[in-house]
């Protein structure tokens, strides 16, 4: 296939379409990250809860047939686990990155654990038969040429991740838990002399960081995919809480990091038609996570640096207004 | 002897073992569920790494793989730099030292030891990316390392595939690196020893890694205990506010704590190389990125605790391929045991036994002293707070 083809592929409705979709499961972890860093207990074990969720979720739908028992099967597997990191950290101190590893570790060996014991497979579970959620068409949009294609058609997960923004937005700026769950971030032991549960407050944040994780892992395995893989989610914990980082904390903006490696996954995919060795293609994504973290770290320094420089000049200056008065 | 078992050490080693034995205890209750014949599995899980000559050479092999890379955590970790990218410096590493045994046109003894140079130079060069980032902008290690990571396996895979790759052989691997040009066993040639040296040839691959895991242990001890450099990284690590304000250069410090942990990272890469697979092979450091992290922490972050730590991770890591092969229950158990252990570890809070104990001790030692320093005070009036 040539450039040109590639290139036409890239400004398709269905390039655009599918960057929406693999930004999915990197906003959801990623969201739920962001409620659990906002209230001062950076949650490292996304990754291990979306493998939870994933497995959790193919397995319940197995067997039940149920496609909602499963969501909801998956989504309090991802709680639980997140729930035990919470009782490590906040009860018996432990250090809360370690505890984070731990819990992945905990997850990628119990989850191939599990599936051996249940499909006898070590690889996937694709001898069980589990079922996937819905794709929505949603009326009349899906009827415009273009715009028809990029927005509708997308699984539940999918119009669920994006509006997952929108309540975490609403959640931590204009409901009142949220206001306390950023006053513990920001200063725990003056949010606990206005009478705020630290402990409480820090266990919600981080029981909802298993929900949002959980829903990306089964959005990779009952959307993306019909089945459980080894390791599904595949660093995607990872680059959720690089988007974090390079969202400045901020759900909107966290939202746009994460379709940003959504972009360029989509496009690591489009070049693998291209004569380009699969391997090079493949670090694209990362690649990009690693030069984007840069510059915006580097962005931060030369800001903090300004204002370092502002206040200097205007201390300087009053400094000198009082000398001459 | 009454004030050994007040000491911190002891302490920690009772913590320690104590989480080894919930851990383990776990472990067996799960075997317990899902296994038919669950005593003769666990069996084989606790005991199997020393039934047969060769499966104690296949636990020493992989116990000096993990001490390189708790050893490597240790360094990092020591000066709180939460860095993680010791599976990419490792996998570097041991391309480099593969290129280098492969193809370099010399002598084996120079071959070989250019082949160490090489892997330690690349996982020392390989670090110095995230740690440039973080030293002068703060960009937050743990991910940049953990994505350079990745790039570095699929960087291995590429050159692999695309440069070094035999095409004749039916798996995605190099050539067998000579026979002269891998690394020999590690019990000498003397003649009193030679019965044994063959028979240890013969069915392991135990190399003279084996002094170079020590003198790394030794080295990295003295390096962080008895060195300006290793006492500027430990302030640093204890507090880099602080460090700075006593004229450390804290950004050196951070650059040069994550590249000497890679040096230990390329050794790494060196054994798995030279030692474990005589080839470049895809996958090779499959699960072990991780590893060090583990050791690291059961070893409380000191080199010295760190072998202690390996040999008893390679134990259970050997043990759970025993248990693998001769029963139903699949090694990924070992990795829920481990995630437990280093859970119950770093608990502070945990194994109240222990802590009221030492408490109840200290508490008479008070009274004899008539003072009390400031960290017990800080201890009670946490548990006041509780």
């Amino acid at each position: 296939m040539s450039l040109e083809t590639v290139i036409r592929g890239i400004f398709s409705s269905l390039f655009i379409a599918s960057v929406i979709r693999i930004s999915t499961p990197i906003i959801f972890p990623a969201m739920g990250g962001l409620v659990a860093q906002v209230a001062g207990v950076p949650n490292m074990a996304l990754e291990g809860i979306m493998n939870v969720g994933a497995f959790t979720g193919v397995m319940v739908s197995a067997f039940t047939g149920s496609i909602w028992l499963a969501i909801l099967a998956g989504i309090i597997a991802g709680v639980l686990l997140a729930l035990l990191l919470g009782v490590f950290h906040l009860h018996f101190k432990s250090d809360l990155f370690i505890a984070g590893l731990a819990a992945n570790l905990m997850a990628s060996g119990g989850t191939v654990f599990l599936l051996y014991i249940i499909t006898g497979d070590k690889g996937n579970s694709s001898t069980v038969r589990s079922l996937s959620v819905p794709n929505v068409n949603i009326p009349l949009i899906k009827d415009i040429p273009f715009v028809g294609e990029i927005l509708s058609g997308h699984p539940v997960f999918t119009y669920l991740a994006f509006f997952s923004v929108f309540l975490v937005y609403i959640f931590l700026y204009r409901t009142r838990f949220g206001t306390h769950l950023r006053a513990v971030g920001e200063n725990p032991e003056a949010a606990t002399t206005l009478g705020i549960n630290v402990v409480r407050t820090r266990m919600i944040a981080l029981a909802i960081s298993g929900i949002f994780a959980a829903l990306g892992g089964m959005n990779l395995s009952m959307a993306y995919l019909q089945l459980f893989q080894k390791e599904m989610a595949a660093g995607r914990g990872w680059i959720g809480i690089a988007a974090i980082h390079l969202g400045a904390r901020k759900p909107v903006g966290v939202m746009l990091a994460s379709i940003l490696f959504g972009f360029a996954d989509a496009i690591s995919n489009q070049l693998g038609s291209l004569n380009i060795p699969s391997q090079l293609v493949q670090m694209i994504p990362y690649a990009t996570t690693v030069v984007a973290l840069a510059v915006y770290a580097i962005q931060q320094r030369q800001a903090a640096l300004e204002r370092m420089k502002k206040y200097q000049k205007e201390h300087i200056d009053s400094l000198a207004a009082e000398h001459q008065g | 002897m009454k004030s050994f078992l007040k000491s911190k050490g002891f302490r920690e080693f009772l913590r320690i073992a104590l989480a080894l034995f919930i851990g383990l205890g776990l472990g067996f209750i799960i075997t317990l569920f899902v296994s038919e014949d669950p005593i003769n599995a666990y069996k084989s899980f606790l005991l199997g790494p020393l039934s047969r000559l060769n499966r104690i050479g296949d636990w020493l092999e992989e116990s000096l793989t993990l001490i390189l890379l708790g050893l490597t955590i240790c360094i990092v970790f020591n000066a709180s730099q939460w860095y993680i990218g010791v599976e990419g410096q490792m996998i570097l590493g041991a391309m480099a030292a593969g290129i280098v045994s492969l193809y370099v046109p010399l002598p084996p003894a120079p071959r070989i030891l250019l082949a160490f140079l090489a892997a330690m130079i690349v996982g020392a060069l390989w670090g110095l990316i995230p740690a440039l980032l973080k030293a002068y902008y703060n960009a937050n290690e743990l991910v940049t390392s953990l994505m350079l990571n990745t790039i570095a396996l699929k960087l291995f895979e590429y050159v692999l595939k695309n440069f070094i790759m035999n095409e004749k052989s039916r798996s995605v691997s190099s050539e067998s690196i000579g026979k002269e040009f891998r690394l020999g066993t590690f019990i000498p040639d003397l003649p009193f020893l030679h019965n044994i040296r063959e028979l240890w040839i013969k069915q392991t691959s135990v190399t003279v890694m084996v002094y170079v895991v020590i003198a790394a242990v030794i080295v990295v001890y003295y390096l962080l205990y008895k060195t300006p450099f290793g006492y500027e990284l430990r302030m640093v690590g204890i507090n880099g506010k602080f460090a700075r304000y006593g004229g450390i250069n804290v950004n050196r410090a951070v650059i040069m704590s994550i590249m000497v942990s890679g040096i230990f990272a390329g050794l790494a890469g060196v054994h798995i190389t030279l030692a474990i697979h005589n080839k470049l092979i895809s996958n090779m450091t499959s699960g072990l990125g991780f590893e060090g992290i583990n050791i690291a922490i059961l070893a409380s972050n000191n080199p010295l605790g760190v072998p202690i730590a390996g040999l008893l991770y390679g134990y259970l890591r050997a043990g759970s391929d025993v248990m693998e092969r001769s029963s139903d229950v699949s090694r990924e158990l070992v990795f829920v045991i481990q995630a437990m252990v280093l859970l119950l570890v770093t608990a502070e809070r945990l194994l109240p036994v222990v802590r009221t104990r030492i408490a109840e001790n200290q508490d008479s030692d008070n009274r004899n002293n008539g003072s009390k320093n400031a960290k017990q005070l800080k201890e009670e009036g946490e548990s006041h707070v509780a």
